[in-house]
């Protein structure tokens, strides 16, 4: 096998992050609000229950909000993709 | 790759959608994608949608940031089950509008190694740029975009694939 | 925890234990800053877990954080503007000959990697540090993948020349 190919392997070869790392990501994700299916479904149940409709407000809100990120990932990636073309033209 | 559900457009939502810059006529498309995606969302619907973002989110205060001076994003996403499901002549419709006097195509890049092809176009009224009209394929996916308003595109750009899940990839090998 | 993801095999605090050090090192021998990396790598981890519904499988699971991971390290290198040059008169001179697997040696090599232009700097990591094909990678960049092959034999070549001028090399091997 090729020798650079040989210590470019070594050279990159994986290594741990620093102490407490993964025990620093667990606890900040712990504090950060939950996925917003399991908040819908929370929000559903209020509605159910005590018919609110500032609660009904937040669904539809968070619904269009999905939409609203969906369209943007649809149109950006063709964008990033050209950038990524061009980029590697000029380089 | 997995198959889109269908959406329904956010007109269900009660609020009127503002009209796009241009007809987005691709029943021919529709007919023969085996899945598609459709999506308009006016001002209103956008700024709404926009107080749900979360600001200390990157992407998503990007995101918010972008939508600032947008009235409208209307998107068709298709795809298809085999390659060559659809053809140029489909897209025919929507590209004789672009090129209309009111639209400048600014960059077409085109990849003969895996068939991907990006056009972009500016409207402009006066000097000013009015809106963003963008045709991406690739041999099994359609998508036609347009931005009506200000829109950043070096920011679009950057949240190409950022957030959401990318591409399903082949399972990583065994290291 | 989203029970999808559980039922999926999707525990988070798994996924950050078994993917933590191919999340920081991609950062890291991109970035070449520990600081940086470990910010870079716990957005990541952050991001995974508010997207943690849509990941379908633990080989998804990775296949997503390699390839955010990638986005991410790369928008950060942007920011900082960071292109270490590393000018030859700056390299150390080698005491002795480098043997096979030497320390100095490989710190060289990722001090000559880091000072590569950002898209072939990635392409050099993807391959030599997750052994991805040239495929993979150029689905991981969104590039095309004669694009990646390009930049590996380019890249390989300037870095064999860069050791041979300064005597390290097959024929340079002290033992």
């Amino acid at each position: 096998m090729d020798w650079l190919e040989d210590e470019l392997r070594r050279a990159l070869a994986r290594e741990d992050p620093p102490d407490g790392f993964a025990e620093r990501v667990l606890a900040r994700s712990r504090r950060a609000p939950s996925s917003p299916r399991r908040w819908l479904a929370a929000a559903a149940m209020v509605v159910v229950a005590a018919g609110a409709a500032g609660a009904w407000r937040e669904h539809r809100g968070n619904q269009a909000k999905q939409e609203l990120l969906l369209a943007v990932r649809l149109a950006s990636v063709p964008m990033h993709h050209v950038q990524s073309q061009i980029r590697g033209i000029s380089q | 790759m997995k198959s889109l559900l269908i959406l329904a457009c956010a007109a269900a939502l009660p609020l009127m959608a503002a009209p796009q810059q241009f007809q987005l006529n691709l029943d021919a498309v529709a007919a023969k994608a085996s899945s598609h995606v459709d999506v308009s969302l006016s001002a209103s619907t956008l700024q709404f949608a926009a107080k749900f973002l979360d600001g200390s989110d990157p992407d998503e205060a990007k995101v918010k940031k972008l939508v600032a001076g947008i009235d409208g994003i209307y998107v068709r996403h298709f795809e298809f089950k085999s390659e060559k499901g659809w053809s140029p002549a489909d897209l025919e419709p929507v590209r004789a509008q672009l090129r209309g006097p009111e639209w400048s195509k600014i960059v077409g890049v085109s990849s003969s190694e895996d068939g991907e092809n990006v056009d972009v176009w500016l409207r402009t009224s006066g000097n000013k740029t009015v809106g963003v009209a963008i045709i991406a394929t690739e041999p099994k996916e359609v998508t036609v975009v347009n931005i009506a308003g200000t829109i950043d595109l070096e920011t679009l750009s950057e949240l190409g694939g950022h957030f959401g899940v990318p591409k399903v990839n082949p399972p990583e090998k065994q290291k | 925890m989203p029970i999808e993801a559980v039922e999926a095999g999707c525990d988070f605090p798994v996924l950050v234990r078994q993917h933590q050090a191919m999340v920081f090192s991609i950062a890291l021998h991109f970035l070449r800053d520990r600081a940086s990396a470990e910010e870079v790598a716990q957005e990541v981890f952050f991001s995974l877990h508010r997207n943690l519904r849509q990941i379908e499988s633990p080989a998804h699971a990775a296949a997503w954080l390699r390839k955010v991971a990638v986005q991410r390290s790369i928008d950060e290198g942007r920011r900082r503007n960071r292109r270490p040059q590393v000018a030859l008169e700056d390299v150390a001179e080698p005491a002795a000959r480098f043997s096979p697997g030497d320390p100095m040696l490989s710190d060289l090599l990722r001090r000559l990697v880091a000072s590569l232009p950002e898209a072939p700097r990635m392409v050099i990591v993807l391959r030599y540090q997750e052994d991805l094909e040239p495929a993979e990678i150029a689905a991981a960049l969104e590039m095309p993948v004669a694009t990646v092959k390009s930049h590996l034999q380019r890249s390989l070549a300037m870095l064999r020349g860069k050791l041979e001028r300064r005597g390290v090399g097959e024929s340079g091997w002290t033992g």
